[in-house]
């Protein structure tokens, strides 16, 4: 295995797990992410538990794609959509000045949101990697 | 060339499109009671619009759905126009937060001693009353708690104001200083 391949493995194999946790987190307790997305004041109260009971889903369905090294173009062109979605978010959070859990996976952790962000880039080069080395990686 | 890139890009777009329709799917399939009670009016720090005025309150507290176990959302105008109607207050917060200002006419119930304080509160306050819970703001999950706790508690009427103590002092309306009674 070429390190390229290597590479594109690993960066694959990251992103699924990390949003398979995230995502499995998110599940266990949708009540409780709902809250988290209201503390963003960002959606009509409604819609906070609507996000919350689907987006863990699509998270931990893209994180297992991932992991089988399924539909990886999408599933991580798809994650990297929705980190852009998270990262205005939180950008919005900082400008409105509210201290907030960003509930990125599941509540009590509470990072600040410049560590979320920081935590969002990472999760943005790892998609680009899985999505561009995808055909230089296939056998 | 071009042409087989923007195929490629489209069917990848289509596939993220059905990944997060069966996400959606089996999201909704799941927690489909939640979605349903949360349209229906019935939990949500998260619900349908907030009662603006007495005109728009849900129901009275006989008729609140049996299965409620969340407290409805309010909003400052909503909240206003509730306690001119004879709501209670209830602040979630410290007694020592609570004594440098509370909302007029507030009862003090902190929600890190409940389970002390339930028993008195239960003595000041009729199982009929409409309650509004409040805290510290957005950010803050303890009016939301007390709010379930309210309703676990057999109190039939709760609804939970999530901008809180400074959203009320910050729109210049009065405030009280003081120990709880």
């Amino acid at each position: 295995m070429t390190g390229r391949r290597l590479f594109y493995h690993g960066c694959r194999l990251a992103l699924g797990g990390i949003f398979l946790y995230a995502g499995l987190l998110k599940a266990a307790d949708v009540t409780a992410f709902a809250r988290n997305i209201a503390g963003y004041q960002l959606l009509p109260y409604s819609w906070n538990y609507l996000v919350a009971a689907t987006l863990p889903t699509i998270e931990i369905l893209a994180g297992v794609l991932l992991l089988l090294g399924r539909k990886v173009r999408a599933a991580s062109l798809l994650l990297a959509l929705l980190t852009v979605v998270f990262i205005g978010a939180i950008v919005s959070v900082v400008l409105r000045g509210l201290e907030i859990d960003c509930g990125c996976f599941g509540g009590g952790g509470n990072p600040s949101p410049w560590l979320a962000l920081l935590r969002d880039a990472g999760i943005l080069v790892l998609a680009h990697f899985t999505f561009h080395l995808r055909e230089t990686a296939k056998p | 060339m071009s042409r087989l890139v923007n195929e490629r890009l489209t069917r990848t777009l289509l596939e993220a499109v059905v990944i997060v329709a069966v996400g959606v799917v089996v999201g909704l399939s799941v927690n489909h009671q939640l979605v349903l009670d949360d349209f229906a009016g019935r939990l949500a720090p998260v619900s349908a619009p907030a009662p603006r005025s007495p005109a728009r309150r849900m129901t009275d507290p006989a008729k609140q759905p049996p299965t409620a176990q969340f407290p409805a959302p309010i909003d400052l105008d909503g909240l206003r126009a509730e306690l001119q109607e004879g709501a209670v207050a209830v602040d979630a917060r410290s007694p020592e937060a609570y004594r440098e200002g509370h909302l007029p006419g507030a009862q003090s119930l902190f929600l890190g001693e409940v389970r002390g304080e339930i028993g008195g509160f239960f003595a000041r306050v009729p199982k009929t009353a409409r309650l509004i819970t409040y805290c510290n703001g957005y950010g803050c999950p303890d009016a939301f708690d007390l709010g379930v706790t309210l309703l676990a508690s057999g109190y039939r009427d709760v609804l939970v104001f999530e901008g809180g103590y400074p959203a009320w002092r910050d729109a210049g309306l009065p405030t009280t200083q003081g120990a709880a009674p």
